[in-house]
């Protein structure tokens, strides 16, 4: 089967499925671990983004700071205001990196942000920049690749000898704040071990000196294709190459991921190690069997974001046997396109309009749906469990140690799948 | 809109809505903006569709509420506005996004809701929607709501959005003699924001019995038609003091009346004025109703009786209550639950605890002290004579308790280190759930409560919460270190906020 068709949306109102340059950039600098991000804005952009952070699982590390714009310095300004923010923010969390998000509103009235970062760098030892998210800027994505592309000029390559740093992979595009990061992140990072591969630097998900060693690694691997940009400014300044790996949802995508990898490291893959992965998932799969086979070709949706969503979808149709009917694409990156082709969806939207979504997906008869919190009231109406996925998630926690990723998130995945299904009360 | 059942029985609602009560968020940490505010009211009428006037994100990211962060917004279609616009203006866009609202959602209310692009680039909303509307674009009405027409009255972009409604829709062009009336009738008008505040069935019901007629309860199902039809009551009830309100009565010559009687405290300086709930804090309210009604002859005799017979279950329901030694914050009334502890339960206030951290930058000076104040002044008004604790850490707390012999911690884990008391043996009853889950005008209520305080009091101890393993602020006693600093951070950083600090 190939894809029926592709649709985008059409008309001048649009109820979005994806967010605004503020928080891509956000999101980004939150896998910064010493870094504080001042939202210089109105209070709804900075409760909005603070909100996004602390209704996930991270209650833990809330590191978003307002430079408290009030109604009165929407005439005059409030470059005071930022400033004073900056100093606290550097008094009290003392970061490595205080990255400043210009909203809208100061955006549009000017005020010099560029300049105070300027002031403020000789007064506090931080790193600190200033990046221009006003929404109508553009959508989430663009502030995302912005930021790694921004954090790229203050890498450097350390004088140590290459030749030890053979091996050493940086993830790029990987998101800390995405449901089961930290549980993903660790199974990737033990599929790599498996392959006497390192992790250098994660963007995001490290310390800002990390991140500044990040040309010291042999290959940047992109996950998904989110941070495209940033890896081909790496490779321009620091020689460093890249490929585009799939996010490892399912089996064939962890394999590929390690073969992408491997490859782009010039490196024979570990099938040993792979095989004995398998062999576990297998044991595992055998156990419910009878439950797979009933569950097959279940219709589904898949609402979420172009450098996961094709992945996952990929890893329901192929491996699960369930009939992706809609995928929903609710924001596209550099590669998203490439994938429009994809034969294992029926039905592909594009950055939708969250009302004509929910219509195809309605009209398909869809039977279950893969998505963030936002499906919720969708899943209701049809009467579909609803699997918790993709960003935003503020309904379901993610604490343990169980990945959606890699080959040990195989087992997890599916039987999250099949006890959505049988779950459910019903009365006949 | 969801509803609990009448005694609280929602199954899963109270757990899911209790689990995000915890969140330091609304002046402590963050302030929603006006946007939240004005989609609350677009999601409590059910046949309006807000259209959002901004770029993408203040659409999306709006999408989660602060409110209730359990129950996003899921329909926030906006103009998707951009930098073509910011530079040339939105206008356009606004008059098609009205238009295909219109064709996309078929409904009887566009509530424009205007950022902060769209309103420092200088559109013309009114004239946007005053020229769409005249040339038969849309078949429904169209209001817009900037956030600048309440003067700052709070929630700022739900005070705003109901007073754009009623003055561009409900008041706009119909005189006041011109509408039907319905005679001897008034409005309830309960706007939950953060708790279940729909009960009202025991006030209608009372005013029902004191010959008063109920024209209509709002936010229940509300539709446009239900908002166009509010004219025809003599009064409008509301909960705390509504800037639509004062204009309906302007232009439409009906009445109202705030049960939290803010107004009239500032003259009077009757504190109980505040306080709308408890038996007492019901009969003044019904009685002022009655007033206002011209029905203070047939009420007496109701009220009295209704508070008769509820006196007598009250007392009953309270034994194993009165009495009691119990620890609270002090509200100075700001929620009523203190007065109704020491009125209606009978019980003995041990240790009041005032935390002014984070209030220095809502309140003024005079205002923090005068809360403290009423708050002590109600404690020995009913026979207590209590250790007042200003800004104490956990073990102060927990010392003053035991040294006390308090009975029942009265407290919150949004403000206080819960866990910590029960650990150390202190039983702890929840205001916060209460307030949401229960806390309204009428006699049951209290009844409720002393329910409520006697499972408490007896409800098996828990004895070594997980809580208790993280490390807390020694001040914000139910903070962890980084979200105090935040709160700190924040109260510096809006300090001077216009609108952000009032009097009392």
């Amino acid at each position: 089967m190939t894809t029926e068709e592709l649709k985008a949306r059409e008309g001048v109102v649009y109820d979005p499925t994806q967010d605004c340059k503020l928080v891509g950039a956000a999101r980004a600098l939150g896998g910064v671990k010493d870094a504080v991000t001042i939202v210089h804005g109105r209070p709804g952009c900075h409760c909005g983004v603070l909100l996004l952070r602390a209704l996930g699982s991270n209650q833990n590390d809330i590191r978003i700071v307002s430079s408290g714009l009030r109604a009165q310095d929407m005439v005059y300004g409030a470059e005071g205001r930022l400033t004073e923010s900056i100093r606290l923010s550097y008094n009290n969390f003392k970061p490595a990196l205080i990255a400043v998000l210009n909203c809208s509103a100061p955006a549009i009235m000017g005020d010099d942000v560029e300049g105070v970062v300027h002031i403020m760098k000789d007064e506090i030892a931080a790193e600190i920049f200033s990046l221009s998210t006003g929404g109508y800027e553009g959508p989430a994505w663009l502030g995302y690749e912005e930021t790694l592309a921004e954090l790229t000029r203050f890498m450097v390559r350390s004088e140590t000898d290459k030749e030890k740093d053979k091996d050493r992979i940086n993830l790029i595009g990987f998101k800390q704040d995405d449901f089961k990061a930290y549980s993903d992140f660790l199974e990737i990072q033990r599929m790599l071990n498996g392959q006497e591969i390192a992790v250098n630097t994660v963007l995001t998900n490290s310390r800002f000196a990390e991140l500044k060693n990040a040309p010291d690694a042999s290959l940047n691997v992109v996950l998904g294709g989110d941070g495209l940009e940033s890896a081909k400014i790496m490779q321009e300044k620091f020689d460093t190459p890249y490929v585009v790996a799939p996010y490892p949802f399912g089996l064939d995508n962890s394999i590929e991921f390690l073969d992408c990898v491997t490859k782009g490291l010039n490196k024979e893959t570990d099938h040993d190690f792979i095989s004995a992965e398998k062999e576990k998932i297998k044991e595992r799969v055998e156990r419910i069997f009878l439950f797979l086979q009933g569950i097959y070709d279940t219709s589904v949706a898949v609402v979420g974001d172009g450098g996961r969503a094709f992945d996952f979808a990929r890893f329901l149709s192929d491996e699960l046997g369930l009939y992706v009917k809609v995928l929903a694409v609710t924001s596209r990156n550099h590669v998203s396109g490439d994938k429009t082709k994809c034969d294992y969806v029926g039905s592909l939207l594009m950055e939708p309009d969250r009302l004509e979504m929910n219509e195809e997906i309605r009209k398909k008869g869809v039977e279950m749906i893969f998505g963030s919190s936002m499906e919720k009231k969708l899943a209701y109406e049809l009467g579909a469990p609803l699997v918790r996925i993709f960003y935003p998630i503020i309904d379901e926690v993610s604490v343990s140690d169980a990945p959606y990723a890699g080959f040990r998130g195989v087992p997890q995945l599916t039987e999250k799948v099949v006890n959505a299904i049988i779950n459910n009360y019903t009365e006949m | 809109m969801m509803h609990e059942g009448t005694n609280g029985e929602a199954g899963f609602l109270r757990p899911l809505i209790n689990a995000y009560s915890s969140l330091p968020l609304h002046g402590i940490t963050a302030i929603p903006g006006k946007v939240s505010g004005a989609l609350m009211v677009a999601e409590a009428i059910v046949d309006a569709v807000p259209l959002i006037h901004g770029p993408i994100g203040c659409s999306f990211q709006r999408k989660i509420n602060p409110f209730r962060p359990y129950m996003p917004f899921y329909e926030t279609p906006c103009t998707d506005m951009n930098d073509l616009e910011v530079v040339y203006g939105g206008e356009d866009k606004l008059r098609v996004g009205i238009k295909e609202t219109f064709e996309k959602y078929h409904p009887n209310l566009i509530l424009v809701i205007t950022t902060c692009a769209s309103d420092l680039i200088g559109d013309d909303f009114k004239v946007v929607i005053e020229k769409t509307k005249a040339k038969g674009d849309v078949g429904c009405e169209v209001v817009y709501t900037t956030g600048d027409f309440t003067d700052k009255s709070k929630p700022v972009g739900y005070q705003d959005a109901l007073y754009a409604i009623t003055d561009q829709m409900l008041c706009n062009g119909v005189e006041s003699e011109r509408t039907d009336k319905n005679d001897g009738s008034v409005n309830i008008i309960t706007f939950p924001i953060h708790g279940a505040g729909l009960k009202t069935e025991e006030m209608a019901s009372m005013l029902n019995e004191m010959g008063i007629e109920i024209n209509k309860v709002c936010f229940d199902h509300t539709a446009v038609k239900d908002l166009q039809e509010l004219s025809k009551a003599e009064l409008n009830i509301t909960d705390f003091p509504m800037a639509w309100a004062k204009r309906m009565k302007e232009k439409m010559g009906v009445d109202y009346f705030s049960t939290v009687q803010l107004e009239e405290y500032q003259n009077s300086e009757d504190a109980e004025l505040l306080s709308p709930y408890g038996i007492e804090g019901s009969v003044r309210v019904f009685k002022e109703i009655a007033k206002r009604m011209g029905k203070e002859g047939e009420a007496e005799e109701v009220i009295e009786q209704r508070k008769k017979h509820m006196t007598e279950r009250l007392y009953k329901a309270r034994k194993g209550v009165e009495g009691k030694k119990v620890a609270y914050n002090g509200m100075g009334g700001l929620h009523s639950l203190e007065l109704m502890l020491l009125q209606d339960m009978g019980m003995k206030a041990s240790v009041i605890i005032y935390n002014t951290r984070g209030l220095e930058r809502l309140l003024s000076e005079s205002a923090i002290q005068e809360v403290l104040n009423i708050s002590v002044a109600w404690a020995r008004e009913y026979g207590s004579d209590p250790e007042v604790l200003v800004n104490p850490t956990a073990a102060e707390e927990i010392k003053a308790m035991k040294r006390t012999g308090t009975d029942l911690a009265v407290l919150s884990s949004l403000t206080n280190p819960v866990h910590e008391y029960n650990k150390e043996g202190i039983r702890t009853f929840n205001p916060m759930d209460f307030m949401l889950h229960h806390q309204r005008v009428g006699f049951e209520c209290a009844i409720e409560l002393a329910m409520l305080l006697k499972e408490a009091l007896n409800k098996p101890k828990t004895r070594n919460p997980l809580l208790c393993m993280l490390e807390y602020d020694p001040y914000r006693t139910s903070m962890i270190p980084q979200w105090a600093k935040l709160a700190d951070m924040f109260a510096i950083i809006r300090e001077g906020a216009i609108g952000d600090r009032c009097e009392i």
